[in-house]
């Protein structure tokens, strides 16, 4: 991989205003800018580089640790206060990072009572999108890996959303954005959130039980097409020591080949997260 | 979790002010009464057959007027299946975004904030989708990207504003584009439903649960107090029946629904699937502030909609919609 010339790209997409957009014409907003800070970090990217967006991103955060998506929207959006956690981590800003923990312990999704028709456990308590909302699995998962790259891993919250995570997972293997499936019929997995829920347990549940979602990515994997979904999939499996050599091959010629209408730079970012086999989502 | 048990359940948290204003048969606006809705039936009996020219006629004779404006079609895309009919097929998007240009429309964007799958890859940003577009259309991904604070209009939700899809608000004319289906919360899903992807995702998550809470129905009234919508195309050529709008079958009409009126275009869908519009509580309580809802609102052009009348199947707790014949 070129890792300057991927950095540059990345950078391509930074504003005026320090941050950076999901596409070109966009204005500046918090994911693209977050993971763009973590794909500068796993390429090497100097300090000097990334200071602007670093500092966009700090400049997010609320009184109350969280981070929402933009300067004009900053109450919305606080799922991302656990991305927040992570690259606050990675960069060396102990103090925002704390201030963002304090805030994705204290978020929790609202529970409803069980359907003893439904194979699906509705007490558990995981992390919504929105506050005072039901959980699903991508905020979940996001705030699992902050907790877990942020050495919170035995954290009461991290031990009960890790059983949320499997108790959402697809029997047959993968998630869905959050119920196994409707009516005892399975729902389809998505790619990029089994990628990102096999990473978010990596290292503290048996192996076993998320064995079905790893051998689904690796036998699917040919059908995997999008940069996010490849991403993801090589993210997962090399967190679990699987080989992706033939995925990373794949990955690194779609990102070469992506034109720029159309490019999501959150997307880019996490795919030169992938490609750079740097283990930022892992503790 | 079945979500329509859920659902029931999440009612509860909504404004306990709200719910006085939900209920069936509401009242009716005031007279005068509104003149009728035009509302075309195209026959469209698969989608290898090239409908623009068809398309461009219509709406032209519906006096929609694209000469030099922007504007964003609003397809419905849920997630991808590759046995079943979830979203507006792309060849009737290609061919509605064609009859904009032949329309002379100065831009015209395809926008959608899907509403299961986040990867665009599986939406308005697939590959396949962009090989049969007209170079000059432009697809966005609604979900990520900018949006403006919009006051809700309606206020059932209790919602103060909607985070709108920067590209919608800027359009001057947004065409819904529908998938005719059946849905497992609310009966059927048609061009008032499918404003929910005009909300981006990032502020509202997947599936945008905010909403839900909310009250889906409140919602969707809510949103069609406060979006416009200039025009409405549903893709009734294979349309989902029984659980909708994901898990359910196939179901072939064989045809297009276009009106400018979006309840009009609702009702008349709703009754080619065999459903009493007059039966489904959001359609009715639309029906206090949009025109279209009872037959007499309406008035028929292209082929005699008798020709598409059919039954969706729907699940139990939605047989009690059914009625019919309509025409």
């Amino acid at each position: 991989m070129d890792a300057s010339r991927f950095a540059d790209r990345l950078l391509s997409f930074s504003l005026s205003d320090g941050g950076l957009a999901y596409y070109r014409g966009n204005a500046s907003s918090a994911e693209p800018t977050l993971l763009a800070l973590l794909g500068l970090f796993a390429v090497g990217a100097t300090a000097q580089s990334t200071k602007p967006l670093l500092s966009w991103a700090a400049g997010l955060q609320n009184p109350d640790g969280s981070v929402g998506l933009n300067p004009e929207h900053r109450d919305q959006g606080l799922w991302l206060t656990a991305l927040s956690a992570i690259v606050f981590h990675r960069l060396g800003l102990k103090e925002a990072r704390d201030r963002a923990l304090g805030f994705v312990t204290s978020l929790k999704s609202v529970t409803v009572a069980n359907d003893p028709n439904i194979r699906q456990d509705n007490t558990l308590v995981g992390w919504p999108w929105v506050p005072g909302t039901f959980g699903w699995v991508e905020p979940t998962a996001w705030s699992l890996v902050a907790l877990n790259v942020c050495g919170l891993g035995g954290h009461a919250r991290a031990v009960e959303g890790r059983k949320f995570l499997l108790d959402r997972q697809i029997p047959s293997g993968g998630w869905n954005y959050g119920n196994p499936g409707i009516n005892d019929r399975e729902l389809l997995p998505f790619w990029d959130t089994t990628g990102l829920a096999l990473v978010a347990l990596r290292g503290r549940t048996d192996v076993d039980r998320v064995r079905p979602s790893l051998d689904l990515l690796e036998k699917d994997q040919e059908k995997i097409e999008s940069p996010c979904g490849l991403a993801w999939t090589v993210l997962s499996l090399e967190s679990y020591g699987r080989d992706t050599a033939r995925l990373k091959q794949r990955l690194l010629g779609l990102l070469n080949s992506l034109p720029d209408d159309g490019l999501n730079a959150a997307h880019f970012a996490v795919g030169v997260i992938a490609l750079s086999g740097k283990k930022v989502f892992l503790p | 979790m079945k979500r329509r048990e859920f659902l029931r359940g999440a009612a509860v948290l909504a404004p306990a002010a709200a719910l006085g204003n939900l209920a069936h048969g509401g009242q009716r606006a005031p007279a005068p009464a509104p003149p009728p809705c035009p509302v075309t039936l195209l026959p469209m009996p698969d989608y290898g057959r090239d409908m623009g020219k068809e398309i461009a006629a219509v709406m032209s004779e519906d006096g929609l007027v694209l000469k030099g404006k922007k504007v964003l079609l609003k397809p419905n895309f849920v997630e991808t299946h590759p046995d079943r009919p979830i979203n507006t097929n792309p060849a009737v998007i290609a061919q509605v975004a064609h009859a904009c240009l032949r329309l002379g429309a100065a831009e015209v964007v395809i926008g959608e904030a899907s509403g299961h799958r986040r990867d665009p890859w599986f939406s308005v940003l697939n590959p396949k989708l962009r090989s049969i577009l007209d170079k000059r259309v432009i697809c966005m991904d609604l979900n990520h990207g900018d949006a403006v604070a919009v006051p809700n209009k309606g206020g059932l939700t209790g919602l103060p504003a909607f985070f709108l899809a920067r590209p919608v608000a800027e359009a001057d004319v947004l065409i819904s584009l529908p998938k005719m289906k059946t849905h497992h919360w609310v009966g059927v899903t048609l061009s008032l439903k499918n404003l929910f992807g005009v909300l981006p995702g990032i502020y509202y998550g997947w599936p945008k649960n905010l909403l839900h809470f909310r009250g889906i129905e409140r919602s969707i009234l809510d949103l069609a107090r406060t979006v416009k919508v200039h025009y409405n195309i549903i893709d009734g050529v294979v349309g989902m029946e029984g659980d909708g709008p994901i898990m359910g079958k196939a179901k072939p009409v064989g045809a297009l629904v276009l009106s400018p009126f979006s309840l009009a275009a609702d009702a008349t869908a709703a009754r080619i699937m065999g459903f009493d519009p007059r039966k489904i509580l959001y359609l009715v309580q639309a029906g206090r502030f949009l025109p279209g809802l009872r037959p007499d609102d309406v008035v028929f052009r292209g082929e005699n909609p008798k020709r598409f009348a059919t039954q969706f199947d729907c699940l139990e707790d939605f047989k009690r919609m059914r009625g019919g014949p309509f025409f």
